[in-house]
This record gives structure tokens, sequence and C-alpha cells, in this order.
């Protein structure tokens, strides 16, 4: 009786940096038939053991859920489909760095002769390891240092610190991740940080020490996120020259707040997608479970991607958001809305429009914003198939209001509001994609539409984000 | 902005004359503020009050915060803050309006000595009573302090704010001192304002001085606010003069013009 080697079923790329893995040099199964082979494909097939070699501290209960579906099986084939799902399963739980798949026949006393024996041969990730990166946010770049403790207590439980320092803020964090065994998706993290930021359009400095719990689950088609945080918050002015206005904001305030998102994501890529959607809802519930701020905040964000001639893309896109405060207290600075910039507004200064006191941006408690893409490939396609493959063109149209709302006018009122002087801008510009993460902007822009108190970046602008209008 | 725009400009603010809706920033009143604050704001007060500038008190629980220098009280004069008594003085000053001016040399370092000595030895001395005296941190100074937060963070900034004075106090040797010891030295403060005041209307004859209005916003504050026990109040009556002075300035500058 000969030995069936399968690796894998087909080469599927195992994509991922939190994974930690490469790619295997994946060889499609090949079964030689020989005569004097049986030839198991097409006969009913009993898996009767599954081994996992290589267990370190990894408890097996939670593996059972993973590779159950093996014994399962019917038929050679579907032997081999299920051991690659469940491989896949493996190495999504990030706590090996490989994992091989042994399909054998059943050997010893009780061996049934149609009987295999599945053996997965993992490899766990190190107890601790380190990590040194930049990172590009919104406008600001950072060198990020951290530890990970992936498969702390065997369970998949992840244990991650991080520090952070940055050209404009310092900032620490810890987090621990738990999913549920069998059901990767549905997973717990609790966080505590400290984060000091500084935002010069509103000359404010803010600090944030806080602590929250995440439960994240599946829902139908969609991702769900339901979250408590607990805030404590400090602002103070950068300058001694800031607007009173921001220092009356100064001072300690703490929030805690109960919020919900809810995100369904059918593109193919988060960064310059050629295809499907995006829809994403967020709503945060504050006052009600302690602390000084309250409000309702609701949030959403639509995108729509289609593929036309010549390899172009049109991406429409749509913000939104309300803040209503609840109680006599006005809502503070920190929970408000900012647009504008090279991120949403495109030919305004970074978060710089709406209302203001003496230069400083006070941020609004509602805003829309709009935006019109054309992406096409470099003209004469320079580099293609390779380096050239990173970097677009588009043409883009931007619109958007932020702005206050005064409660008791009624709907009509704030949607007339929200429509008058609306700030717009239009150019064009190349842009290249870091990675899958971030994108990097360069455009020439036209604002239009510019109210007195905005900031204007009229002609070139530079931009670098991870999430763009 | 660059310093020497920055000084450019506040000459510039400094010329203009005494707005109508000039502000002074203070904790608040009822249920927040504290014996060194209310005393620095009375001061100030007092001292804008002798000037004949008119300004309006504000309460805020983030008045601390709201501070350029994180000390209370500040004034919003214009488009200008300035906080502290000192400051104030010289701000008021180049705005043409001062106490002192009628001063020679000697009189003038005179009246500094003095406010020295009151800062030194009775902010730092109602400082040590509100956060270094474990019966009144408990009972008074730590539930005012944080009334204006919620919980957890009423905690938290209360014991940041008194390790804080504690850190401030043990670095100028009041650490080991005792409370015994700290109304010993207040009670010699007293005395050697006592003497100087003497049978005078004022530290310097009949005009007051910001000396005045600095001695009065103390020793007022000390002795209309109830602490845990009432020593540094009572130490201050052995002294009739002191009282009397605290009256006559309640009375010309307060009385009647409150209302």
């Amino acid at each position: 009786m000969g030995t069936v080697h399968a690796r894998s079923l087909d080469p599927l790329p195992m994509h991922g940096p939190e994974l930690g893995v490469q790619a295997d040099d994946i060889e499609s199964a090949h079964i030689e038939p020989e005569p004097n082979q049986e030839v198991l494909e097409n006969k009913d097939v009993v898996v009767q053991r599954v081994h996992i070699d290589g267990l370190g501290r990894t408890k097996e209960d939670l593996l059972t859920y993973e590779i159950a579906d093996v014994f399962r099986a019917k038929n050679l084939i579907d032997v081999m489909r299920k051991s690659h799902a469940a491989r896949q399963k493996l190495l999504r739980l990030g706590i090996f760095r490989k994992v091989e798949v042994v399909i054998d026949t059943s050997r010893g006393a009780d061996a049934l002769p149609n009987g295999l024996d599945v053996t997965f041969e993992v490899t766990e990730l190190r107890r601790l390891t380190g990590s040194y990166s930049t990172m590009v946010g919104n406008n600001e770049g950072s060198m990020v240092m951290g530890l990970k403790l992936p498969n702390v207590f065997g369970r998949a439980e992840k244990l991650t610190c991080q520090f952070s320092y940055g050209t404009k803020e310092t900032s620490y964090g810890v987090s621990f991740f738990k999913p549920q065994p069998g059901n990767f998706e549905r997973n717990l993290t609790f966080n505590a940080y400290k984060v000091t930021g500084q935002f010069p359009w509103s000359s404010l400095r803010e600090t944030d020490r806080g602590i929250s719990a995440e439960l994240s689950f599946p829902l139908w088609k969609t991702s769900q996120t339901l979250k408590w945080e607990g805030v404590w918050r400090e602002l103070g002015c950068l300058a001694r020259t800031a607007s009173f206005a921001i220092r009356e904001e100064s001072g300690h305030s703490l929030k805690s707040s109960l919020s919900h998102s809810m995100s369904i994501d059918t593109r193919n890529s988060s960064i310059l997608p050629r295809k499907g959607g995006l829809l994403k809802i967020h709503q945060e519930l504050a006052g009600y479970t302690g602390g000084d701020a309250s409000f309702l905040k609701e949030d959403f964000e639509i995108q729509l991607n289609k593929s036309l001639f010549w390899d172009s893309v049109l991406s429409a896109s749509l913000w939104g958001g309300l803040l209503l405060p609840i109680g006599e207290r006005a809502t503070s600075i920190a929970d408000r809305f900012y647009l504008g910039g090279p991120t949403s507004i495109r030919g305004f200064s970074m978060y710089s429009m709406g209302p203001q006191s003496e230069g400083d941006y006070l941020g609004g408690e509602a805003y829309w914003a709009g935006g019109l893409h054309l992406y096409t490939p470099l003209p004469f396609r320079p580099g293609k198939g390779g380096f050239g493959d990173l970097f677009r063109t588009h043409f883009f149209l931007n619109a958007g209001n932020l702005c206050n709302l005064n409660y008791g006018e009624g709907p009509q009122a704030h949607l007339k509001k929200l429509a008058e002087c609306i700030r717009w801008s239009y150019g064009l510009g190349v842009l290249l994609r870091l990675g899958n993460i971030a994108r990097l902007e360069l455009n020439y822009c036209i604002p239009m539409g510019v109210q007195s108190g905005d900031r204007i970046c009229d002609g070139v602008q530079f931009g670098a984000g991870i999430r763009f209008l | 902005m660059s310093l020497a725009t920055e000084a450019f400009m506040s000459q510039i603010a400094a010329a203009e004359p005494w707005p109508e809706n000039a502000t002074l920033y203070q904790p608040l009143r009822e249920d927040q503020i504290l014996l060194s604050d209310c005393a620095s704001s009375l001061a100030v007060q007092a001292f804008l009050r002798m000037c004949g500038l008119p300004v309006q008190v504000v309460c805020r629980a983030n008045a601390e915060y709201m501070s350029p220098s994180g000390k209370i009280p500040f004034i919003h004069v214009g488009n200008q803050v300035v906080s502290e008594l000192g400051p104030i003085v010289q701000f008021t000053k180049a705005k043409g309006h001062s106490l002192s001016a009628g001063l020679d040399d000697v009189q003038r370092a005179e009246m500094k000595a003095y406010m020295e000595l009151v800062n030194n030895m009775l902010l730092t001395a109602e400082l040590y009573v509100q956060w270094c005296d474990d019966a009144t941190a408990t009972e008074i100074s730590r539930p005012r302090y944080s009334s204006p937060y919620s919980w957890p963070l009423n905690n938290i900034l209360a014991f940041q704010k008194q390790w804080e004075v504690r850190r401030k106090m043990n670095a100028i040797g009041w650490g080991g001192k005792t409370l015994e010891k700290v109304y010993e030295d207040v009670s010699q403060c007293f005395q050697a304002l006592s003497q100087r005041l003497g049978t005078q209307t004022y530290f310097f004859a009949k005009q007051p001085t910001e000396l005045d209005a600095l001695v009065f916003g103390h020793l007022f504050t000390i002795l209309t606010t109830r602490l845990t026990n009432n020593e540094l109040a009572e130490r201050i009556k052995s002294y009739s003069n002191l009282l009397s002075f605290c009256r006559r300035i309640e009375q010309t500058y307060f009385e009647g013009k409150h209302s």
C-alpha cells in the first residue's frame, strides 16, 4: 500500500503579516497511480486518527475545534480538502509559524483497510517576539516598538505591548486578545493605553488614558463590534497664544461610552480597491455608564468602487456624522468632528474648516463629505507589471460641510444648514500604494466654496494616510 | 507667533485702556475652591478694586487648567490672559494703574519684602494645612477639590494634587514640620505684619498698596473659612489691628459696591 503525501491542495497565498507566515513552496497534490497501488480516489475512506505533532504550550482542546471537520471526510479528495481547510484555520489562529499536513494509511492493530491517519506537523511561534517598525498615520510618522506574546495561555490568546514615539505624539498601550475556541472571528479584546496628541489646527494638546473592552463577532455578512471605553482626557493649550475658546476647554474629563460599530466590506483591497463596496456605521453613547461627557454620536462611511475601461476604477464615497449632546453640558472639543485636509476634502488645510475662534478650529457637531474619484494607471504605463503598478493617477471631486447645529430648529433647518455654504474642491494627482495599509498622494487641488475662516491649500498638496475620502 | 511679535503684541495690548468686560476666573465658589486659592483670588479682587478697575468674577470648575501658569486666579482682559497677583500688578502698571507709584525706593523694597513674607509663609502654611494635615485633606481639601469630577477621576486628581503639594513641601523643607510648628511660624508672620501696620490705616500710611490687597486676601479668607479646626483664625484674633484692618478694607472696597 503506497503513501499519499499531500502537503496542500492548491497553492493559496497565506496572506496576513499577523500570522508571520511565508507562503510555503506549495506543491499541488500529485498522486502517481502505480499498478500495485490501490486507488483511493473515489473510494470511501475513514479518517481514523488525527495527530498534531510539535505542540508545546498550545492546549489540545483548542485545536480539536479547528480539525474536527477532517473526521467527517468521506473520500480521499474530501480528506485533502478538509485537511487543507483545517491547515488554513490553524494558521489563522496566529500561533503557528508552519503547519504541514501528512496523510497516510492507518497502521496498527485496529487499522481499517480504508482507514487514514492525518498528521499536522506544526511549529509554534516563539513565546515572545519583538518588533520594530515605522508607521504612517494621518499626516504623521512614528516609530513603533512592540512586544508580542502570541498564544500566552495556550488558547490563541495574544498579549501585545506597544510603545510608539512619533513626530507629534508618544503613546503606549497594552492589549489582550482572546478568541473563542473554534470561532476565531468571535473574540474579546481588552486594552489599556495612554495616547498624547497635538492638534496644531486647534492649538490643542490632548492626553488620553483609557481602558476598553471590545467584543467582535460576525453576524450574517457583517462584522459587528460592541465596545465599552473609559477614557480620562486631559486637554490643554498648545501655546500661550491659543484662543480663549480653547482655553475654556482645558482641563480633565472622563468619558465612559458604549459603542457599536458594524461594517460590511466586499472590496478586494482596502487601499485602491478595484471593485466592491464598504459600509461602516458607528454609534457611540456616552454618559449612561458614568463619566462627565454625555452625548450620542452617529457616524457612517459608504464607499462604492466600479472597474471601467482600461484598468480605470470609478470610486464614490460618502461620509457623515452627527453629535448630539445629552443634557445641559455642551459637547467637548475632543468629541466633535473635524473636516478638511488631504485625506478628506482636498485643497483645504488639515482639519481647517468650519467653526473657529481666533484661528483655532473648534470642530463641528454635524458633517458630511462626499468624494468622486477616477483612478487610472499612470499615463503610458511605465513599469507595468512591477513597480509601476503601485502608482495611480486620479481625478477627484470632493465636497462637504461641517457646522454646529442649533438644536430645536428641527431637522429641516439642520439639513438646510448642512446644504448651504458647501466647501468643495477638484483636481488631479498621483498616488502611491504603500503595502496594503497606507497610501501617499500628491495632488494639485483647486478649492472652491471657501468660507471666511477656512484655511486653504491652493495648488500642490501632499497627503499620507490610511483612510481617504 | 515668535517671541518678538508676542512681546510686541503684549505692548500694544498694554497700551489699550482697561475694558469694561474684564473677567477674573476662579474655581467654583460654593463647592470647589480651597482656602489658598480663595485667598489668592480675593487678593487680586481687592487689588483691582483698590485700583478702581472693574472686573467680573466668573467661577469655572476647570479654572486651574485654564490658567496659563496653572495657578488661581487669572484675568482675561481684551485678548490677554494674566495669572497671579505679581504679573497682574505688572500688567495693570503697564496700563497706567499703579498703587505703589507714590512710594520711594526704600518703601517699595520693604513692600516687596513683606509680600514675599506673606507668599512664603501664609500661602505655604495654607497649602500645608490643606494638603499635609491628614484630617483637613480627607475631610475638606480632597472632597472639595475633586467635587466637579466623577468617580474615579475625582480620586485620581485629588491624590495627584496632594502628592504634588507634598513633594513641593518636601523640596522647600516643610515636609518635616509638625502642624504645631506651622502654627507657630504663622503666628510670627502675623506678629510681624501687626507690628508693621501699627496704628496706621494701611501698611504705607493713607494709601492702599498691593501689599494691603495681598494681606487682606489671606487674612480675610482665613478668618471666614471653616476648617477642621480654627487654630489659624484664632491666632489672628489676638492681633486686633489686623482684624480692624480687614474690616476696614472690606467696608471700603467690598460692601456697598458689591450689592
